[in-house]
């Protein structure tokens, strides 16, 4: 195990924490919120990056740019998809659910399949990739940092949103009680479309920082959904607030392995699914 | 009564695989070499049927695993190991398989029984990702690391000049292939059969029903949860390592792919839960649709099995057995009997 | 003196801090009837479920017919003899009402041949009047037939001891009756009964011995009028507002039943 390599690989985890933060906290959104175990989540995510690379290769859109337009068109789909699918679904049992939405997902992953094919797909030409900061024994990179501050900005900007504004402190509502929340008024249908779009549309824009950062396959979308179960089942579903924390554990978990374990770079996406198993798990036999 | 049933059933699937056996002759007789491309479309479609029939097996408990692939992945890397290690005799690789995924199962199995619904799932999934992602990591003189590793082929008709055209090399082969698919199917459908007539049924029922009361009655969650769990995972890691010898080759990525989880999962739902007709009749629809779709799209086919699958949770709960049952009353009360229960599904309650 | 067919041995179980069942001692004579009343929230359910094994205790143990059962599971204690009929019933609603028996007549006792679950299937079925009914769905069941479906299927487990919670509620009085006599009858064929109860004239009525509970523990025991004559036990009750606090009360407001 070399040592030396730690700083780096502390850093490197903490910075991809970010954006596993963004997409499990939309995830977390969903589950909260709505109540649903949403299997195609991780979809949203790819879709986010795949739009971004076709508007990078059509016509030559910074992925910064392709932000502002991914994140609407996400939120169109998620919403789109909860008033044609998902809503009717919402009373039936939560396997039910769960089939449904994992149909969805393979529609959306064959559909992108479909479309770009199975190779893999990168933001490649960007300027600014290949930049980095040297810090003694680690080097930064400016991507990494960047999605980072992105993914904390809207990380933190969904507490305040729900802290602060209406729509959040009607999530909330619904979210901890919502016979309670439709009959002081809510129209609880309505928070449930906004939450869903919102939580596609996070994951969206953290798969547009991925197509930069890596060069995602369709196929993608379920490694994420799991990364974000791993992260939301760390933290307890429904509790969002314990999503960063819950992240930058995985982040630090699956870096420490990627880096000092040897041949622990193939190995990194298992420390997550491992992850998820040992806690489901091990809590289960904890309970009496 | 029940007795007679059970016999009635097994009658009827004799008969149902004698003349499958059957069909490799008669398509030859009708369509010349084009008979060895109807034969592969045949054994996909056999080999669907079991994956499909094994995947209820396991549901019939309210157990709706995810761990599908890994099962069927490890009985396909058992063989290939075993061959590839040591001299065993070629055949060795499909009993073996079985033994390694129903042990693997009984683990997992175990480590899994308190876990319901969604968790299980989930858990049942990263399983299989961890599963993939070990086998990867594999040494490359154990298993061909992320390469993988080829497997000798199970039948191997030798080519006499003069006495064969050359398309009957290859369809000899697959007429070999397509009866052991059919034998696997043979095993699948009686171990089905006798569960459904045997108390087994109402043990299985009962604990997909409601997990606690059922142990009030006196069932055992823990063994029948299991013994499903095993039984299923056997049955399909034979099929692996059986389709591990006809591609040729195993692979991680391709051998663990989560797309046969999709598929065993979509088939049986389409089909009918906890039926033995519903799962055979949704593959051989299914495969149908599958091979017309994949000649008009190559990557992303697998589209037309979410499709199904979201069309069947929505507006088809209980399958197309349940649509075929809604037309006798007979039938409706068999249906009511069998179908999944709303809030039972996840049946966890006290 | 024979062994009590079954007891709790100082039972506890606590939830987080909070007892719901502390320091609970008692023993159920074979063939009496057995009732445990108390205010709402005494721990009543949650004794029944340390009895059955649906609960792990915190501290205590379960003794059915001189075996520690306190460790084992829920079936095991079935196929010792142990039945229990839920206070909200619990069919398995898709099957049938014969189906329903037969889960636990083929279950309930290890070894059972078909035939002989099925022959108590049919005697289940007899003795609680279902006869009519083996080919109906549960979930089509009123509520009178699904209690009684309750019992039946306890009784198709071949019982020695049956613990039954609060099967009057929701009956009305002619209702009632007749599951007074089902519990007598079942009591003559030599089945222990130990049952929660609100409805304090069925209480009167039926029971051999009272246990009084009151925040998780035992208030009182002793014979219907024993209890009920208890300065300490109507102390508990007036804060529900319940009817029968005494052996003469009558009427009052109706509680919460």
């Amino acid at each position: 195990m070399d040592l030396t390599l730690l700083p780096q690989a502390l850093v490197s985890g903490v910075l991809a924490s970010g954006l596993y933060a963004l997409v499990a906290v939309g995830l977390a959104l969903a589950i909260g919120v709505i109540g649903i175990v949403n299997f195609a989540h991780g979809e949203f995510f790819m879709i986010g990056a795949f739009l971004a690379y076709q508007l990078f290769v059509s016509f030559g859109f910074d992925p910064l740019l392709s932000i502002l337009f991914v994140a609407p068109v996400l939120f169109v789909i998620g919403a789109a998809l909860y008033a044609s699918t998902i809503r009717f679904v919402l009373k039936a049992p939560e396997l039910n659910q769960m089939l449904l939405t994992f149909g969805i997902g393979i529609i959306l992953q064959n559909l992108a399949l479909m479309v770009w094919g199975g190779d893999p797909r990168s933001i490649g030409g960007v300027p600014y990739r290949a930049i980095g900061i040297q810090l003694g024994d680690v080097s930064v990179g400016l991507v990494p940092l960047g999605s980072f501050a992105i993914s904390v900005l809207l990380v933190g900007g969904l507490y305040l949103m729900l802290a602060r504004t209406p729509v959040g402190r009607a999530m909330r509502a619904v979210a901890q009680n919502r016979i309670g929340a439709g009959l002081v008024g809510l129209e609880v249908n309505r928070v449930y479309l906004v939450a869903f779009g919102l939580s596609a549309l996070l994951a969206g824009i953290g798969g547009v920082m991925i197509a930069v950062i890596q060069s995602p396959t369709p196929t993608v979308g379920l490694a994420y959904t799991l990364k974000a179960f791993a992260i939301v089942v760390l933290a307890g579903l429904g509790n969002i607030r314990g999503i960063v924390t819950a992240a930058i554990v995985v982040a630090l978990a699956e870096s420490l392995v990627a880096t000092l374990v040897p041949n622990g770079d193939a190995l990194r996406n298992a420390v997550f699914f491992a992850l998820i198993l040992g806690t489901l798990v091990y809590r289960s036999w904890r309970k009496t | 009564m029940r007795r007679r049933g059970l016999w009635l059933d097994l009658l009827a699937a004799a008969v149902f695989v004698g003349l499958l056996a059957a069909l490799p002759g008669i398509l030859r007789g009708a369509y010349g070499q084009a008979s060895v491309s109807y034969l592969a479309l045949g054994i996909r479609a056999v080999g669907l049927a079991v994956l499909a029939l094994s995947w209820d097996l396991v549901a019939r408990t309210g157990q709706l695993s995810l761990a599908h692939a890994a099962f069927y992945g490890a009985g396909a890397y058992a063989a290939a190991v075993l061959l590839k290690l040591t001299g065993a005799p070629l055949w060795l690789g499909i009993p073996v398989a079985g033994v390694v995924a129903g042990v693997l199962a009984l683990g997992l199995g175990a480590a899994t029984l308190r876990l319901y619904g969604i968790y299980f799932a989930i858990a049942t999934l990263a399983f299989a990702e961890v599963l993939k992602t070990v086998v990867k990591s594999l040494p490359f003189a154990i298993s061909g690391g992320s390469v993988g590793t080829n497997l000798p082929p199970l039948f191997r008709p030798v080519f006499v000049a003069g006495e064969m055209e050359r398309w009957e090399v290859a369809y000899l082969r697959n007429q070999g292939y397509f009866h052991v698919y059919l034998g696997l199917l043979a095993v699948a459908i009686v171990v089905s059969l006798l569960i459904q007539r045997s108390r087994l049924r109402q043990a299985f029922t009962a604990v997909r029903t409601n997990e606690f009361v059922a142990g009030v009655m006196g069932v055992n969650p823990a063994r029948a949860k299991l013994v499903a769990f095993v039984i299923s995972s056997v049955i399909v890691g034979m099929l692996g390592a059986i389709e591990a010898h006809r591609f040729g080759s195993v692979n991680p990525d391709a051998t663990f792919s989560v797309h046969t989880t999709v598929l065993a999962l979509v088939t049986p739902i389409f089909g009918g839960l906890y039926t033995t007709v519903g799962p055979i009749l949704a593959a051989l629809v299914l495969s149908g649709v599958e091979e017309t779709l994949k000649r008009t799209l190559s990557d992303g086919y697998l589209v037309a099995y979410g499709v199904v699958l979201v069309v069947s949770i929505l507006f088809m709960p209980r399958g197309l057995v349940g649509l075929f049952r809604g037309l006798t009353r007979r039938g409706r009360e068999r249906a009511r009997a069998d179908a999944p229960r709303a809030d039972a599904l996840g049946g966890r309650d006290a | 003196m024979p062994e009590p067919v079954l007891r709790a041995e100082r039972l506890g179980r606590s939830f987080g801090g909070l007892a719901a069942v502390q320091d609970l001692s008692f023993a159920v004579e074979e063939g009496e009837i057995f009732a445990i009343i108390g205010p709402n929230g005494a721990g009543k359910t949650t004794t029944l479920n340390l009895l059955s094994g649906l609960l792990e205790p915190s501290s205590g143990r379960v003794f059915l017919g001189g075996v520690d059962v306190t460790r084992l599971p829920t079936y095991r204690r079935c196929h010792l003899g142990l039945g229990r009929a839920f206070q909200v019933v619990q069919p398995f609603p898709e099957m049938t009402v014969e189906e329903n028996l037969m889960v636990g007549a083929l279950f309930g006792e290890p070894g059972a041949s078909a035939s002989e679950a099925a022959r108590r299937v049919e005697s289940a079925l007899e003795r609680t009047g279902l006869a009519h009914l083996r080919d109906t769905p549960a979930e089509d069941l009123n509520l009178l037939q699904e209690k009684r479906l309750e019992i039946a299927r306890a009784l198709a487990t071949n019982p020695k001891v049956l613990l039954l919670d609060e099967v009057m509620a929701g009956l009305r009085p002619a209702e009632a009756r007749q599951a007074v006599e089902l519990v007598r009858s079942v009591r003559d064929d030599g089945v222990t009964v130990v049952f929660i109860e609100h409805v304090m004239p069925v209480v009167r009525d039926l029971a051999d011995r009272v246990l009084v509970m009151d925040y998780g523990r035992e208030l009182a025991h002793g014979s219907y009028a024993e209890v009920t004559s208890n300065p300490r036990v109507i102390e508990a009750y007036l804060g529900e507002a319940h009817a029968d606090s005494g052996p003469d009360a009558d009427g009052g407001s109706g509680g919460e039943g």
